[in-house]
């Protein structure tokens, strides 16, 4: 019983590796927003996304959850009319980086929330272990 | 006067509810995960409806039915999902946090019934 209660822990907190670390890619796009190439037409830095994958605990039945890997968007990059720019291809044109804000912010926001429901676990499946250890105390 | 197992039911129960609790740990783990279907274990009422009576094998020759007469509890595909995004997946955080709350209720009256009837026990033994 305590076994399972335990796995709660392991589960949850390989949720929060996994949330985390979609955070930490969030971050790096929104830190490289505008990173371009420097030499002339070169490619700018290109937009990263996680990839989650549910992992099947054999023991107990549940699934935990993984990162399978990191995977680049392939969305067409931003075109900006900048002659001067160390990056610009013969007719003046930079790529940047195809880090739309709006889409980042909103990935943020959703990877809090999901980090803060496994924490929420962890906090639950803790008080249930010291209901089981409190029966232990006596009255 | 039928005897009740209380003690073994509270304990049952708080098993299953501990078990309810590691799936809906493991649906949250997921809530990103695409074509990720949420779980649940079945209601405890026909986990009970499942436990079958162990007789005693004394002799190697008798037959034993199954394995050690607990049931099994096996985690299955919820239908009642409130909504499945597009990515396919189907678990609802406020839903899973509503039911890991129910999870833990239950296994906080587990927990009590036992140690009240703890209690009782140790009252009988103390008058006498």
């Amino acid at each position: 019983m305590t076994d399972s209660l335990q796995a709660i822990g392991r589960i949850a907190a390989g949720g929060l590796e996994a949330q985390s670390t979609r955070l930490r890619i969030v971050s790096e796009n929104i830190a490289n927003a505008r990173s371009t190439g420097s030499t002339a037409g070169a490619e700018p830095y290109s937009r990263k996304t996680v990839l989650f994958q549910a992992e099947l605990d054999r023991e107990l039945g549940a699934s935990g959850v993984s990162i399978k890997g990191l995977s680049e968007d392939e969305s067409p990059f931003r075109i900006e009319f900048d002659p001067g720019h160390p990056a610009a291809d013969e007719s003046g044109n930079v790529k940047l980086p195809n880090v739309d804000m709006l889409v980042e912010m909103a990935d943020m926001r959703e990877a809090t929330r999901s980090y803060e429901a496994n924490l929420q676990m962890m906090k639950q499946a803790r008080s249930m272990i010291s209901m089981t250890i409190d029966l232990l105390r006596g009255s | 006067m039928e005897p009740v197992y209380l003690f073994d039911l509270a304990t049952r129960h708080a098993q299953w509810a501990a078990l309810r609790q590691t799936t809906i740990a493991g649906n949250i783990a997921n809530a990103n995960t695409p074509r990720y279907g949420a779980l649940d274990v079945e209601p405890f009422s026909t986990v009970l409806d499942k436990t079958r009576l162990v007789m005693a094998s004394t002799r190697p020759g008798h037959l034993t039915p199954g394995a050690n007469g607990a049931a099994e509890v096996d985690a299955r595909a919820t239908s009642d999902s409130w909504d499945i995004t597009h990515s396919g997946n189907s678990v609802r955080i406020d839903q899973e946090l509503m039911k890991a709350n129910e999870a833990a209720r239950d296994f906080s009256l587990d927990t009590n019934i036992m140690r009240s009837f703890h209690r009782m026990i140790l009252t009988s033994l103390r008058s006498s």
